[in-house]
């Protein structure tokens, strides 16, 4: 994979590093991840509470940003807690699609429907937040 | 029930027993491959003087070695996490959860993080099951 695809500007941020590893890790060894990854446009901003922590993530077409805190005006704003965020990375991904209907999944709509997990944009880019969760992903 | 020195050969062994004799281990990490080890920064104040390493190892299920090791055993391992004498301990007495202690940068992994968080289920086992060790730790003994 080429250098530079991943530009992590918030080094001071720990969560941060695990991001860029992470989607690093996923997007070298999933070329249909990648395919993905090459087609987003927009910005996410990911805050864990709990530990007040924040970064954001700007995609534009095969390249990402990650800034500290929240920059600009995210089209998606995803607030959960810390020991929460993995399990968005455990939901599957079935026709194209992530699914809900296995343990991860299930998992991910109770903390939706119990306000423990937030997503600003949920019903307005849904595509963006697919796209995100397809690249996340490490099923 | 038995209490153990904390990061000594006979609470790896109990640690050990307790992963070995787990139903719901076995059947949780059937798929899991590999070695991990800890490294626990010194801390002479806490009775820590010198690096510890310690090296454990499991496959489909079973266990393999637990092992107190040199530091080149330990960086040997297919996922290395590294943290201060007392994030370990924390995490060892449930205070502090070790996915939130990565997140905020107090524990490191070295290794393929997309086969941990795969795995997550198999890691937090280990941990319970950690948890479950009476244990005597060096600053309180």
């Amino acid at each position: 994979m080429e250098e530079g695809f991943i530009e992590n500007r918030a080094t001071s941020v720990p969560f941060a590093g695990i991001l860029a590893d992470l989607l690093t890790a996923n997007l070298t060894q999933r070329s249909e991840k990648r395919a993905v990854y090459d087609n987003m446009r927009g910005t996410v901003a990911i805050e864990l509470v709990d530990i007040e922590t924040a970064v954001t993530l700007v995609f534009a077409a095969g390249k990402l940003r990650i800034e500290e805190g929240i920059v600009g005006r995210p089209e998606i704003v995803i607030r959960t807690a810390s020991d929460r965020v993995m399990d968005l990375n455990a939901l599957r991904i079935v026709g194209g699609l992530p699914w809900y209907f296995d343990e991860a999944g299930r998992r991910v709509l109770s903390h939706l429907v119990s306000g423990r997990l937030k997503i600003k944009g949920l019903f307005t880019h849904p595509l963006l937040l697919t796209q995100l969760t397809k690249i996340m992903s490490v099923m | 029930m038995a209490k153990y020195n904390a990061m000594t050969q006979e609470w790896l062994d109990a640690w050990k027993q307790k992963i070995a004799t787990s139903k719901e281990y076995k059947e949780i990490a059937k798929n899991w491959e590999g070695s991990v080890s800890i490294i626990v920064n010194p801390d002479p104040e806490k009775g820590i003087p010198e690096p510890i390493y310690v090296f454990t190892d499991y496959w489909h299920g079973d266990v393999l070695d637990f092992l107190i090791c040199d530091k080149a055993k330990a960086e040997s391992a297919r996922f290395v996490m590294s943290g201060d004498y007392t994030r370990w301990k924390q995490v060892a007495k449930k205070e502090v959860d070790s996915t939130k202690a990565l997140m905020q940068g107090k524990l490191k992994l070295k290794g393929d993080l997309t086969y941990v968080v795969r795995n997550i289920k198999t890691v937090n086992k280990v941990i319970d099951l950690l948890c479950e060790i009476e244990t005597i730790w060096p600053d309180e003994a």
